[in-house]
């Protein structure tokens, strides 16, 4: 089996009746890096608790490297390593301290400790902060601290639930730079779970897109988005009829909507190219690509944002 | 088993790097205890309001003051594991190998650890309000031994409450409702005899009562005779809890 992950009709309903897995399948292939996007309460960390062995699942299966995470359990958390969306550092010792504890509480043996933990610093940039404690960390280096924890064991998964959740945009940037450092380096697969679209367009191969406890659409990021709709082009002018007739011949799609001509698309750039010379009186010209958000328009039915906060008050 | 032992010693040598880089609480816990070292056992010992035999009164009531303030550092500690849930570090723990009971065992003996050093702020202000320990070393070490394993039986029964608290709030005023009866009805201020009967049933089954006594035994009179007694009931005690910590840690992760 080379599949990572792979879950069939996965079920999980809590005490209370909420049910936050409903019959999800999925399939993640060994070496991704693999974005299981979606808003709060969708399911994301509940999936990623039954993938790691924390939980169980009420119903359905779940296998991690094709292991059941039933029974399986201990065999699997020796390949692979987590990293929860909360602090997971003592903060009262060093970051050194930190990374030898949990060397030890995996079982790393003693004559690789050293260099495992070497590496694991070097990979995430850590080795100057190592002997201060961990309190006195930034909140991206605490990060990077708990990446390299996760590292010591050389998984062969890595789960990041939120991985940048509260970090500000140079620190997500350093984080993702020391992800990639470590994808160059080691043939590891990456499984996070994020709420920023930005963040699965940008640095995941594959998408899985889940809202209320299913996968609405999964794929690559740019085949996600060729599906919902073609780029536009939107050119602000006094005379919109005018300028259509003239674009008319340039593109197959052109309509007025109020104010402004909008061309719809395959390649929004080499639209705008073919447009200079042939529109003089515009106020604006703008470029508009599709985005995950109307990915997940059109698969779910809501905006994610929207989604998101309603589900946040009824949860209240 | 090799598991356990490995998980013990990591979560451990945790502890021992805590209070390596700050031991202010070992100092601020350590007032509480002093107090009734310097304060509440002269006045008593004065007053001859109770008979302790050939003991001095302080001394009697060293070991059961020392094993006070480790208990309250044990089922407090049961705290530090809800805090562990709302930060990720108890998830994190239950991602790698080490067992569900590993982790659980592992986390009260590392409240033993900090039983011991507890234990270790108090002697020298004992000594200084004239208290006469038995002199000798195994002695000492077996009590240490065992104020270590009585301490980490707490911790486990702290995980337990822990368990059905689940906010730290509630915590605190059940963690303070049980361990004051625990002290109060067992030998640590007076002998079972002088308590009033329905008591006397209860400090029989209060494992402190055990612990006191074997602790007492070995440091203070130096008589053996029901030593044994004693640390069969800390090692059922432990056993007791270290399974029950098991099975409800699986409640803390829901």
């Amino acid at each position: 089996m080379n599949c990572a992950v792979k879950t069939e009709r996965l079920t999980k309903q809590y005490a209370g009746g909420t049910k936050a897995l409903d019959s999800l399948d999925l399939e993640v292939d060994r070496g991704e890096v693999f974005a299981l996007l979606g808003p709060n309460g969708a399911g994301k960390t509940t999936l990623m608790r039954i993938l790691t062995t924390q939980i169980a699942p009420t119903d359905g299966k779940a296998y991690v490297l094709g292991m059941d995470v039933e029974r399986e359990g201990g065999r699997i958390r020796r390949r692979i390593s987590y990293v929860p969306q909360e602090t997971s550092v003592w903060g009262d010792i060093t970051g050194y301290e930190n990374l030898l504890i949990y060397s030890k509480l995996y079982g790393v043996p003693r004559e690789i400790r050293a260099k495992r933990i070497a590496d694991a610093c070097s990979i995430m940039d850590l080795e100057e902060a190592l002997n201060r404690r961990a309190k006195e960390y930034s909140g991206g280096m605490i990060r990077r601290l708990e990446m390299a924890c996760a590292l010591i064991t050389e998984p062969e998964i890595l789960f990041l639930d939120e991985p940048t959740l509260g970090l500000d945009p140079s620190m997500r940037k350093n984080m993702w730079t020391a992800l990639e450092r470590l994808r160059e380096e080691r043939d590891v697969t990456i499984f996070f779970n994020t709420h920023y679209m930005d963040e699965a367009d940008l640095y995941s191969d594959e998408i899985g897109i889940i809202n209320t406890g299913r996968i609405v659409v999964r794929g690559q990021p740019e085949e996600l988005k060729d599906r919902v709709e073609r780029e536009r082009i939107i050119i602000r002018t006094r005379e919109p009829e005018d300028a259509r007739t003239r674009l008319n011949s340039l593109f197959d799609d052109v309509s007025v909507e109020g104010n402004s001509v909008v061309i719809r698309t395959e390649n929004g750039e080499r639209g705008l190219a073919e447009l200079l010379g042939k529109i003089t009186d515009a106020d604006s010209i703008a470029l508009e690509k599709p985005t995950l958000d109307d990915v997940f328009m059109k698969y779910a039915g809501v905006r994610m944002r929207e989604n998101g906060e309603n589900r946040r008050r009824k949860h209240d | 088993m090799i598991d356990f032992f490995r998980n013990g010693l990591a979560m451990m040598e945790l502890e021992v790097r805590r209070i390596a880089h700050d031991r202010t609480e070992l100092y601020t816990r350590a007032v509480q205890p002093i107090l009734w070292l310097v304060i509440y056992g002269p006045i008593m010992a004065e007053v001859r309001a109770i008979d302790t035999g050939s003991i001095p009164y302080v001394a009697y009531i060293t070991p059961g003051v020392l094993l006070q303030s480790t208990t309250f550092i044990s089922v407090f500690y049961g705290l530090n594991m809800v805090w562990e849930r709302e930060s990720g570090i108890l998830k994190k723990l239950l991602v790698t190998p080490a067992s569900r009971s590993s982790i659980a065992v592992g986390r009260s003996m590392s409240a033993g650890i900090r039983a011991v050093f507890q234990a270790l702020v108090i002697i020298p202000v004992a000594l200084l309000v004239g208290v006469r320990f038995f002199p000798s070393v195994p002695n000492f070490v077996l009590a240490f031994i065992l104020i270590f394993l009585s301490s980490a039986g707490f911790a486990a029964l702290s995980v337990c409450l822990a368990s059905l608290m689940k906010t730290r709030e509630r915590f605190m005023g059940i963690g303070q409702a049980i361990t004051m009866p625990l002290f109060f009805a067992s030998s640590a201020l007076y002998p079972i005899a002088l308590m009033p009967k329905a008591i006397q049933y209860f400090a029989v089954i209060n494992p402190m009562s055990y612990s006191v006594d074997a602790v007492r035994a070995l440091m203070v009179s130096g008589a053996l005779a029901s030593l044994p007694e004693d640390i069969m009931a800390i090692l059922l005690f432990d056993a007791l809890t270290f399974c029950a910590a098991s099975v409800m840690l699986r409640r803390i992760i829901e």
